[in-house]
């Protein structure tokens, strides 16, 4: 019996907070797509994401914010393995994909990156043509004819909304574009390949105001056929394009919910802060 | 509180400025002396003959250098062939995949020391490593000896140019599914290109000019170049037996020769700064 009540307590705050998000998605009948479960995560000897548990909706948006440095990029790039090119950095804990751990040393590495595209801070097109930027990713996947290429790529440029700007300059280098339009190229570079998921790490926080809505769009449009994670600074941002909302502090998850309610009446009182201004 | 006049401040950034301008004037005028004297002395030799004929024997006037121009390009490429793509991989290992190991630090300290080597000892070395064995000079020892002084050079500006690439360039390409080996070569490659190019041609206008590694590898010829198995004539080695003859006419031909090197290094440098510029824009 005694032991019993131990076990009991010690599982409470685990059961608690790994099913927050789960149970919020639950309400709303949606899938988890990707599932963390008490992920901690080091840069060396320095942790930086404690016991993180977080579901990220199949074919919503979900928004991540916090202030800086509480750890929402290093966050996402767990759910790519990005973050595997230092090493010094390393990840504990479960991030399932579809049920299946990514975290797994014997994941095949290149298809969960088929799988979760990324698209970073500030664009970053190859130094080759626009053409060749789109046809990267999908000459490395996929065998097919130069004529299928062609339609693959045109489909992807469209559907990140680029195609009408850069039809007739498709073979200029991808470093000539503006920066909104070389953020959509990355965009339309990361989803040739059929992802299905898409990472969107501060896309538009090196972008002007123009470039940020025509991306903000794209990102409304997108989610029809992804499922899609952004981090952003900037919380009219994630309250114009995402339908739940994360609340990251200090390398912990203080309170996932829908984003209208995480906007409007937080359960958390640091979260309040955090949205009224009052750090941060 | 009491002003300090300024006058003594102003005096001592006038003494500075005089100094600094001076210095840069000093090194300037002595690159454009050198220039001047080598074009003057040098243009005389410049001739038809000079770069179509093979040298003639002491006290026959005339004849020319074309075997040893023909040399100093075969001893170039060779050596290049032999350090490029070995000083590639060792800048790409250093930049890309070292992870600052401690093999890393040791190689990128050794070739840092490689770098200061009196090229006298390099010929020596390879002196000992090539000629001896074989029992003659040939076209091999020099190319050798040249390679490792050109080594460390393409070594590190592959290492330092590799690195300005931006990280994100390379966390993109890899989110995109790719392998590492990928990455590097269709990625940060191409996005370093002008500035590996600019590295090795900078390497290749270092050595082109080399004696001291020659004279104990290659030695020098008057006759056609046939095989790297032999001694080979070369330009840089004909200016040292020329210029220490009697003969007028070969004294000549030495200056002509370090016309012929100093004009090959300019284009070479100039040709390097000009790929590094067309990145920039």
């Amino acid at each position: 019996m005694m032991e019993m009540a131990i076990k009991l307590t010690e599982l409470e705050p685990e059961m608690e907070s790994s099913c927050e998000s789960a149970q919020v998605l639950a309400e709303h009948g949606l899938e988890s797509k990707i599932t963390t479960r008490h992920l901690n995560f080091f840069y060396g000897e320095n942790q930086v994401l404690f016991d993180n548990n977080l579901d990220i909706a199949k074919n919503q948006v979900t928004a991540i914010i916090g202030p800086s440095g509480c750890g929402k990029s290093t966050h996402i790039r767990v759910y790519n393995r990005v973050y595997e090119l230092y090493r010094d950095q390393r990840a504990e804990g479960e991030v399932l994909l579809d049920g299946e751990n990514i975290l797994d040393p014997a994941y095949d590495i290149m298809e969960l990156r088929r799988k979760v595209g990324m698209i970073f801070q500030k664009p970053t097109p190859f130094p080759m043509s626009v053409f060749d930027n789109v046809a990267y990713g999908l000459k490395m996947h996929y065998v097919m004819s130069k004529s299928e290429m062609a339609d693959r790529v045109e489909e992807a440029l469209q559907r990140a909304a680029l195609w009408d700007e850069i039809k007739d300059h498709l073979h200029r280098p991808g470093t000539s574009l503006s920066g909104g339009q070389q953020q959509r190229l990355c965009i339309a570079r990361a989803i040739v390949v059929a992802p299905e998921v898409l990472l969107m790490d501060e896309p538009c926080s090196a972008i002007d105001p123009i470039g940020t809505a025509k991306i903000e769009e794209l990102i409304f449009d997108l989610k029809d056929h992804y499922s899609i994670a952004i981090v952003t600074h900037n919380m009219q941002q994630a309250a114009r394009v995402s339908d739940f909302t994360a609340f990251f502090y200090q390398g912990r998850i203080v309170e996932f919910g829908p984003t209208s309610q995480i906007f409007t009446k937080p359960a958390q009182k640091k979260t309040e802060e955090y949205i009224t201004g009052r750090f941060g | 509180m009491k002003r300090r006049p300024p006058t003594g401040r102003r005096a001592v950034n006038l003494v500075v400025s005089i100094w600094a301008v001076g210095s840069a004037l000093m090194g300037i005028a002595i690159l454009f002396w050198i220039i001047f004297v080598v074009v003057t002395r040098g243009l005389g030799a410049m001739n038809l003959a000079f770069f179509t004929h093979l040298p003639t024997p002491p006290g026959i006037l005339g004849g020319g250098l074309v075997n040893a121009m023909i040399g100093t390009l075969v001893l170039t490429v060779a050596a290049t062939l032999m350090a490029v793509p070995l000083g590639l991989l060792a800048g790409v290992y250093l930049a890309e995949f070292s992870e600052d190991s401690k093999i890393a630090d040791f190689s990128r300290f050794s070739a840092n020391v490689l770098m200061g080597m009196p090229s006298i000892i390099v010929g020596v070395f390879a002196y000992t490593l090539v000629v001896v064995p074989l029992g003659k000079f040939s076209g091999y020892a020099g190319a050798l000896a040249l390679a490792i002084l050109m080594l460390p050079l393409v070594t590190r500006t592959t290492e330092d140019m590799l690195r300005l690439v931006p990280n994100t360039l390379r966390e993109s390409a890899l989110a995109l599914g790719a392998p590492r080996w990928r990455v590097t070569l269709a990625i940060v490659f191409r996005a370093a290109k002008s500035g590996l190019i600019t590295g090795v041609l900078l390497a290749v206008a270092r050595v082109s000019g080399e004696t001291a590694p020659l004279l104990f590898t290659t030695l020098n010829s008057p006759f056609w170049f046939h095989s790297l198995g032999e001694p080979i004539p070369n330009l840089t080695v004909t200016i040292f037996d020329y210029a220490m003859s009697p003969y007028p006419d070969w004294q000549q031909k030495a200056w002509g020769a370090s016309l012929l090197i100093t004009a090959g290094v300019l284009v070479v440098t100039l040709l390097a700064r000009f790929t590094l510029r067309e990145k920039k824009l």
